[in-house]
């Protein structure tokens, strides 16, 4: 057999590396996979507006507005670092206190969902007592 | 915080001109997690915070924008550099070679790094530029390929709009995956013909050597 020359040693090399990259890429990816099967829950993000959160943990927005002591806004697009800063507070603090609201409504889930609490002064909606 | 929390929450608030900027400068070469920015677009739109149509339309052109002034960046930029440089080395022979393989097989190149491999995007933008490949030609890739890559992510976007950031982890390690994969296959394929011309090589030495054994 032919010996290897540089050139053959530096393809060898990264051809080596490149198996390996695939391979940590792989088990990372099937690990995920597999996370994702038994964990139903995603981590929050300081990206993550409080409806994102609402919705990804299957908790009504009106909920963790409460537990951050906001009134629900209708087509809140603020992304919870915002509100932190709003609040002047750090965001690791905001997202403790929606873990800890998830995790006391799944405790206790209500019997049904309640409808969400309108703002004081605001007039009910005309359609409700349409309905009998 | 991390870069990829900081720009989501400036889509939040910002929406659109933010998308656009962001798969622009993405597209040139400077990386930003474009997939996962379009994942969340995604599920804005999904929620009804952005507009479908919008976001499909302005990501689409960000990243068309953004890919083709990589590509001016190396036809203006690049080519008389790497004339220069080929001259330098003494290599225009290999430059050439390369331009001739580019010429053949990038229109899949084109293609393939707009959605499935797209790290390798930015760099092939940048050569395609400098070996003077056609640009209508890689237009026409470019947008096709842009096309999928937004309608792929954007769609996955809405069909997990609740688990955004899981999804886009997901994808990042699976298109790593596949980068890697394709260079083992391309350097391992290399490496294979240079043992098997060598040890054919070889046979040729010994039946020489037999004949001229036979010869005698």
């Amino acid at each position: 057999m032919k010996k290897l020359g540089w050139y053959q040693w530096l393809l060898l090399a990264v051809f080596l590396l490149a198996v390996i990259v695939t391979g940590l890429f792989a088990v990372r990816a099937v690990r995920r996979a597999v996370y994702w099967q038994t964990h139903r829950d995603e981590q929050i993000r300081p990206w993550m507006s409080v409806r994102y959160v609402a919705r990804s943990y299957r908790v009504p927005p009106h909920v963790l507005y409460q537990a951050i002591k906001l009134e629900p806004v209708p087509r809140d697009r603020r992304p919870l670092r915002e509100i932190a800063r709003e609040q002047n507070r750090p965001v690791e603090a905001l997202v403790y206190e929606l873990q800890q609201a998830i995790k006391d409504f799944r405790a206790n889930p209500p019997p049904k969902l309640p409808p969400p609490t309108s703002p004081p002064g605001q007039t009910a909606s005309p359609l409700a007592g349409a309905t009998p | 915080m991390s870069l990829s929390d900081y720009l989501l929450s400036t889509l939040g608030v910002y929406g659109l001109p933010v998308l656009f900027a962001a798969l622009l400068i993405g597209a040139v070469g400077i990386p930003l997690p474009g997939s996962l920015m379009l994942l969340a677009a995604g599920s804005f739109t999904e929620q009804g915070d952005m507009n479908l149509y919008a976001v499909l339309a302005l990501s689409a052109a960000g990243s068309i924008l953004g890919d083709n002034i990589g590509y001016a960046l190396g036809r203006w930029g690049g080519h008389r550099l790497s004339v220069r440089i080929s001259r330098f080395i003494g290599s225009e022979r290999h430059l050439k070679a390369a331009e001739e393989w580019l010429i053949k097989r990038e229109g899949a190149g084109i293609f393939l790094s707009r959605w499935l491999i797209t790290p390798l995007a930015p760099f092939i933008n940048i050569t395609c530029g400098m070996t003077g490949y056609s640009w209508p030609r890689f237009l026409l890739y470019d947008v096709l390929g842009e096309a999928l890559w937004v309608v792929l992510y954007v769609l996955l976007g809405r069909l997990f709009s609740d688990r955004v950031q899981e999804v886009g982890e997901l994808l990042g390690d699976f298109v790593w995956m596949i980068v890697g994969l394709l260079f083992a296959v391309a350097l391992g394929w290399k490496l294979l013909k240079y043992f098997r011309s060598s040890s054919i090589d070889e046979e040729r030495d010994e039946t020489r050597g037999t004949l001229v054994d036979e010869a005698r």
